[in-house]
């Protein structure tokens, strides 16, 4: 119920924004929506007031953009929505560790890994990685890596 | 490092570190502490001594080649995990499994539950200075480690599941040992409860100690016997049941204040359900294939993502696993537990006691490695 509710809202946020429903179940999602990097912030706080919590945060590597990923949830069945955020490679997208305080380990991580840095962050070290790393391991052109594509190549 | 301002003598902060080689860490765990005679000022969690860089490896080989790493991340509870991926795989391609497989994941899973929930009983009650608890509760899991032996091969690190199914099908032996086993904890648990949970000592170390409540839990994402701990009847398995958890009669335990004791008290009634559970689908056990017959030797996965949310011992993880239609993911991220109850210390150890910080740690059962990836 909750989801369904969250999902008025952000159709009133951010009218123009592409929200999708998945049909076959597999993204464990009941909607997803794609905000600018910059509007996060306000997404966040919105899902805050209604009492969800942030489940999961990552990034995604594309040659032509980083995707920032946000699973909220609530504690009741068929709760989990996701936010989309594409961020480009050089942006540096607005923090939300002070709606959610959890959020300074998970943006240290994705920074850790992808080399995204999030404006606001009061801790920015390294949290899994040696605190000298200056590489960014999950970036598509570290190490070893199967594919590099654009992100229209997955999801179309 | 010690910031000392010798004329304010109640100002003096003094920094301790604690672990990363410390008993009651479990694995690598670094906390700086900034103290104030006894009482923590701040606390800093330094965590990554264990990274191996999981999701990398995930992202860099095909699905069945990653099968081995699940068990890894999470050694305490490496069932669930392989379970968990398993599960994630065969919904992204597609894999009809056959009823008696789902059983006996069902089965070797929550025994694993178990285990893991025993060596937590057992470490903490010895992290907080009672030897005997532990000695009960290894002999209690080394049955388990038996019984999971008997049929995959491992002690920990188990690589049961297959896409499909599971490795060897479960023989009269390893039903009558779980049998033998679950007729052993039923007197076990009566032990248990005169020994620790009714104990005065074991009680005035834990009651009212790093009490994490409903607000501050969702802060952090906080899930599993922790979140349940502070009331919230939050479990994978009720929520979006996978495999044959909707047609299984189990409780969900909830705690109500959020202390050390509640989260104690959650964990151990969770291992009676799990004893429930175990008990039904034995009985409920129907034959048939162990693992389907047609499982294609290169999964062709389609384009797209998937989120797949289970529950393991330390509460909501999930793969988000990214598909360019390749044999390998595009990217493969695993959500894991530990990391939201971790991550709650920074703000649950502040105002405590140096000593209360090792009940806290032990309570919130935390495994690094997990963490760390």
């Amino acid at each position: 119920m909750k989801a369904k509710e969250m999902e008025r809202v952000m159709l009133l946020m951010f009218p123009d924004a592409p929200l999708e429903r998945d049909e076959t179940g597999l993204t464990g999602a009941q909607w997803s929506i794609i905000v600018p990097a910059s509007s996060i912030r306000d997404a966040a706080k919105a899902f805050d007031g209604a009492g969800f919590f942030l489940e999961s945060l990552t990034a995604l590597d594309f040659e032509d953009t980083f995707e920032l990923v946000y699973h909220f949830n609530y504690y009741e069945p068929g709760s989990r929505v996701v936010v989309r955020a594409p961020c480009g490679h050089d942006q540096v997208p607005p923090s939300i560790c002070d709606v959610y305080r959890g959020a300074i380990w998970l943006e240290r991580e994705v920074h850790d890994f992808f080399g995204i840095k999030f404006s606001g962050n009061p801790d920015m070290r390294p949290l899994l990685l040696p605190e000298d790393a200056d590489y960014h391991p999950l970036r598509k052109t570290f190490g070893k890596v199967s594919a590099y594509h654009k992100r229209k190549m997955i999801y179309g | 490092m010690a910031e000392q301002d010798i004329t304010q003598a109640s100002q003096r902060v003094f920094s301790l570190n604690l672990g990363p080689q410390h008993p009651s860490t479990h694995g690598v765990l670094r906390v700086l502490l900034d103290l104030d005679g006894e009482y923590i000022v701040k606390a800093d969690p330094v965590i990554g001594y264990g990274h191996r860089g999981h999701e990398k490896m995930g992202e860099n080989r095909q699905y069945k080649q990653f099968l081995p790493n699940t068990s890894r991340m999470d050694y305490l509870s490496g069932m669930l995990f392989n379970h968990g991926f398993v599960l994630a795989v065969e919904k992204l391609v597609g894999i009809e499994v056959p009823e008696r497989a789902k059983y006996i994941r069902v089965i070797a899973s929550e025994l694993n539950r178990i285990s893991s929930h025993l060596l937590w009983f057992g470490t903490y009650l010895l992290d907080l200075g009672g030897f005997t608890p532990f000695l009960y509760t290894f002999d209690d899991r080394e049955q388990i480690l038996d019984i999971l032996d008997s049929v995959s091969g491992s002690r920990l690190t188990y690589s049961y599941c297959r896409f499909g199914g599971v490795t060897s099908d479960i023989d009269s032996k390893f039903i009558d040992m779980t049998r033998a086993f679950l007729k052993r904890m039923e007197s076990r648990w009566t032990d248990y409860d005169k020994l620790v949970s009714k104990n005065i000592i074991f009680i005035h170390r834990t009651r009212g100690v790093g009490v994490i409540d409903r607000e501050l839990a969702r802060q952090y994402g906080v899930t599993g016997p922790n979140l349940r701990a502070c009331g919230v009847g939050f479990d994978v398995r009720r929520s979006e049941p996978y495999e044959v958890y909707d047609r299984l009669d189990f409780e969900v335990p909830t705690g109500s204040k959020g202390d050390a004791l509640d989260r104690y008290l959650v964990r151990f009634s969770e291992m009676q359900q799990s004893c429930r559970i175990i008990d039904q689908a034995l009985e409920h056990l129907p034959g048939g294939e162990f693992i389907a017959k047609k499982v294609p030797q290169k999964l062709a996965p389609p384009k797209g993502e998937l989120y797949f949310a289970f529950e393991s011992a330390r509460g909501l993880c999930a793969y988000y696993l990214v598909s360019d239609g390749g044999p390998d993911p595009y990217r493969c991220h695993i959500r894991v537990p530990s990391f939201g109850n971790l991550n709650v210390l920074n703000d649950v150890l502040p105002g405590t006691l140096v000593a209360d910080s090792i009940s806290i740690l032990g309570s919130i059962d935390v495994v690094i490695p997990e963490i760390d990836r």
